[in-house]
């Protein structure tokens, strides 16, 4: 029987191995980037859970929302990334040290 | 929706028509007339708190207002920090356009991006649903990652968006599963179906504490609180300084209102759970702040952990759990923005052509250059420190009150020692512009807008300080 | 019930290999082809849960521009693939750790029986032959969530205005056409008539 748990913990592998890549690629900031995408998709996975298992359909319109403000948000992110580049000619994470105190 | 809907959120909505308008605007006006953006974009932020302050026709507005399907509520406490909101953003507005045109970034989408961030914390205040909640956070923190990097010809400033960028999100993500957590505990996204439920059920359910966890660490990240401080003073470092005074300022009130929001509004039930952890974060950041702060030698990043420790301050406030102490809370955070905006003021100021003096030593013998403005600068700094009769020492004062009151006593004990540490930071500045000779002696000057509205916002530390009645009142009413 | 089983465990293991391999392959381009199909069981397993709507958007918006768009970056930037991985190896041991500790502490939450809750929600119903999640989904966006669908709509605004403010910029020196120019283009810009005195012609 599939309940409620498997999916919650599915969500929270995915949690689990966002936090791993921001950790882990310290060097290439896309792939935080992409790991910030698999941390929304956690969540969306737990409200998507929640919904079916609630029975009222509000968190799926979350999920909607999450949706649209994470394409505005990754089209943002990019664009300070190519900005960024402009400046310094590298994505690498360890070059980003002008600002130190 | 129907008509009333329309009138209690209105607001939001002039502020969104009137951002979308200037936008348009911008298309038909010519380069050398920019400055018709910038007073339409003060208009516009008159006509707003015109209509906040008339409050709702028919309505008694004490009582909270719902609109829009239980989404937005208005209430006397978001009325009050929005207006605050307004008159921060017209300050900023006004000191950045001296710092815009001399560092080439006059262009209109500043105020756009300035408008919308403000809508973002305005739909913030406001929120009443686990939905706008996020959504006005998403829309301040977007707008304001894009100003970071409007110096986009800036090695600094866009390593500075980068890392707010980067932060920024992880916080958000962090937020949305404490939210989803608290969504599958609760079966509701409304605050105030959220509070029922956990009233109906009792506070010990793990999935909710989850949540709650995951909540707490995601509003530290945005307030900006040890241990999740990383980003304060590498963006405050790297803004152009008019964003860094609009991220400490506006924002903060956002933050706060969305901490009461999520804390108190739907989560009141789980105080005991969530006083530990605002307890941990508020005496860290009170201490590293203080402590980090007296060894920068760059003003924006000594400013930066002033901010940490000030926020710091704001916590103690709000773990207090008392409507005393949250009507502390948000008499703090009002006029530490007000002193913060005054204090970015300065140095905006100090700036000229192309460089910004975020140096300590560029403020050496500020007294010789111009002695009116280093008397303002020093007024507003002994505020930041609590000197009494400031507005500062009153905030500090009332915060700490609430705490004894509920009978933490050691706790307003050593925020006041690292406070007393902390004055010294304020005062070696203050030692700086008039006791060392300057390196150069050229007097400094300024718009006269620009003096005026840095002239008041310093006077109204001192009034502010000198009458703080009314203003304690309306925050001590609003809960 | 057993078929549901399968799906739900083929999608979730694909999921799962593809999410950790997203955060370890050496080449990015790679990580976000494996993001891709991260999102594609992610909407398998959404479809599972009876929200097809979420699960088309997901592929269509995610999938069909957001993970576009970070190709399309990628490609454009040209990254140094030989320092990508750098400090991989040393951060590993702590990312790891950060990472089971924390996978272990919402387990042990999720997993607990009593005091979870999670025990009161029964197996939901099949959903009814004529239900349509789209309506319903529709219908509450456009009635009780219709302010953030507004809001929805401003923050795709700011992120065009913030895009473009921050990545347009004009080159110098490339000869493009500009059609309102041109469209605007006056007689008199173009062809002066000068007076001049005539030459060789003596005054009379």
């Amino acid at each position: 029987m599939l309940t409620l748990t498997h999916y919650l913990t599915l969500g929270a592998i995915l949690m689990c191995l966002s936090v791993a890549g921001i950790f882990l690629n310290r060097k290439n900031i896309i792939i935080l980037l992409m790991s910030i995408e698999l941390m929304l998709l956690a969540a969306n996975m737990n409200l998507v859970a929640f919904s079916r298992f609630i029975g009222n359909p509000d968190g799926q319109i979350f999920v909607f929302f999450i949706l649209t403000v994470a394409a505005a948000e990754a089209a943002i992110g990019l664009a300070i990334l190519v900005a960024l580049y402009r400046n310094r000619q590298s994505i690498n994470v360890a070059d980003l040290d002008d600002l130190k105190g | 929706m129907n008509w009333q809907d329309l009138q209690v959120a209105a607001p939001e909505i002039i502020v969104l028509l009137m951002a979308c308008g200037l936008l348009i605007l911008d298309l038909f006006v010519s380069e050398q007339r920019r400055g018709l953006i910038h007073l339409v974009s003060l208009l516009i932020l008159a006509l707003a708190a015109i209509i906040t302050l008339r409050g709702i026709p028919a309505i008694d507005a004490v009582t909270p207002v719902m609109a829009f399907g239980d989404t937005y509520v208005r209430d006397s406490m978001g009325d009050l920090l929005k207006v605050f909101a307004y008159l921060l953003m017209a300050m900023m507005l006004i000191y950045s356009r001296h710092y815009l045109r001399q560092f080439d970034m006059y262009r209109s989408e500043y105020y756009a991006l300035a408008l919308f961030a403000l809508l973002g914390a305005m739909v913030l205040i406001s929120a009443a649903s686990m939905i706008t909640i996020y959504l006005g956070l998403e829309l301040m923190s977007l707008s304001l990652y894009a100003m970071v990097a409007l110096k986009r010809d800036d090695k600094v400033a866009t390593e500075a968006a980068m890392k707010y960028f980067i932060l920024g999100s992880m916080a958000s993500g962090m937020l949305l599963y404490g939210m989803s957590m608290i969504y599958g505990a609760t079966g509701s996204l409304q605050i105030h179906e959220i509070s029922q439920a956990i009233a109906n059920q009792g506070s010990d359910n793990m999935i909710l504490l989850l949540g709650l966890v995951f909540t707490v660490v995601a509003l530290a990240f945005k307030f900006g609180l040890v241990p999740f401080h990383m980003w304060v003073p590498d963006v405050y470092q790297g803004a152009p300084a008019p964003v860094t005074l609009f991220i400490s300022s506006v924002p903060k009130l956002a933050a706060f209102a969305m901490t009461i929001r999520l804390l108190q509004d739907s989560l009141g039930g789980l105080h005991g759970d969530w006083q530990g952890m605002l307890l941990m974060v508020g005496v860290l950041s009170i201490a590293l702040g203080n402590l980090a702060a007296l060894a920068q030698s760059n003003i924006k990043r000594m400013l930066a952990y002033s901010t940490i420790a000030h926020m710091g301050f704001v916590m103690l406030g709000l773990l207090s759990g008392t409507p005393e102490g949250y009507g502390a809370s948000m008499f703090y955070v009002i006029t530490y923005a007000l002193m913060s905006a005054g204090a970015f003021g300065v140095v905006i100021f100090m700036s000229s052509k192309g460089i910004e003096a975020d140096n300590l030593d560029d403020y050496k013998g500020l007294n010789q250059r111009n002695p009116w403005f280093a008397a303002m600068f020093a007024l507003l700094l002994l505020s930041l420190a609590g000197v009494p009769v400031l507005v500062g020492f009153f905030a500090k004062w009332l915060v700490l009150q609430a705490v004894v009151n509920v009978g933490m006593t050691w706790l307003a004990l050593v925020a006041v020692i690292f406070s007393v540490i902390g004055a010294f930071y304020y005062l070696r500045v203050i030692k700086l512009m008039y006791f060392d000779k300057a390196d150069i002696e050229t007097p400094i000057s300024a718009p006269s807008d620009f003096r005026a509205v840095l002239t008041g916002n310093a006077l109204l530390v001192l009034v502010l300080g000198i009458f703080s009645g009314p203003l304690i009142a309306a925050c001590m009413a609003a809960f | 019930m057993l078929i549901q089983e399968i799906i739900f465990y083929a999608f979730s293991i694909i999921m799962i290999v593809a999410a950790t391999l997203v955060i370890s392959v050496r080449n990015p381009v790679y990580s976000v082809l494996y993001l891709i199909l991260t999102f594609f069981s992610a909407a398998a397993l959404w479809i599972l849960l009876g929200a097809e709507f979420l699960a088309i958007i997901l592929v269509l918006v995610y999938v069909g521009a957001v993970m576009v768009l970070f190709l399309f970056v990628l490609m454009m930037l040209n990254v140094d693939l030989s320092r990508v991985n750098e400090g991989f190896v040393k951060n590993l041991p702590l990312g790891l750790l950060v990472a089971a500790i924390m996978l272990a502490e919402i387990l042990v939450v999720l997993w607990y029986k009593g005091r979870t809750g999670i025990e009161d929600f029964p197996i939901p119903e099949p959903l009814s032959a004529d239900y349509s999640n789209t309506a319903e989904i529709g219908q509450r966006l456009f009635t009780q969530y219709l302010w953030p669908f507004e809001l929805a709509g401003i923050v795709l605004l700011v992120a065009i205005v913030a895009a473009i403010a921050l990545t347009m910029r004009k080159r110098e020196g490339v000869k493009t056409q500009s059609i309102p120019k041109q469209v605007q283009a006056d007689k008199r810009d173009r062809v002066k008539l000068i007076d001049m005195p005539v030459e060789g012609v003596e005054d009379k």
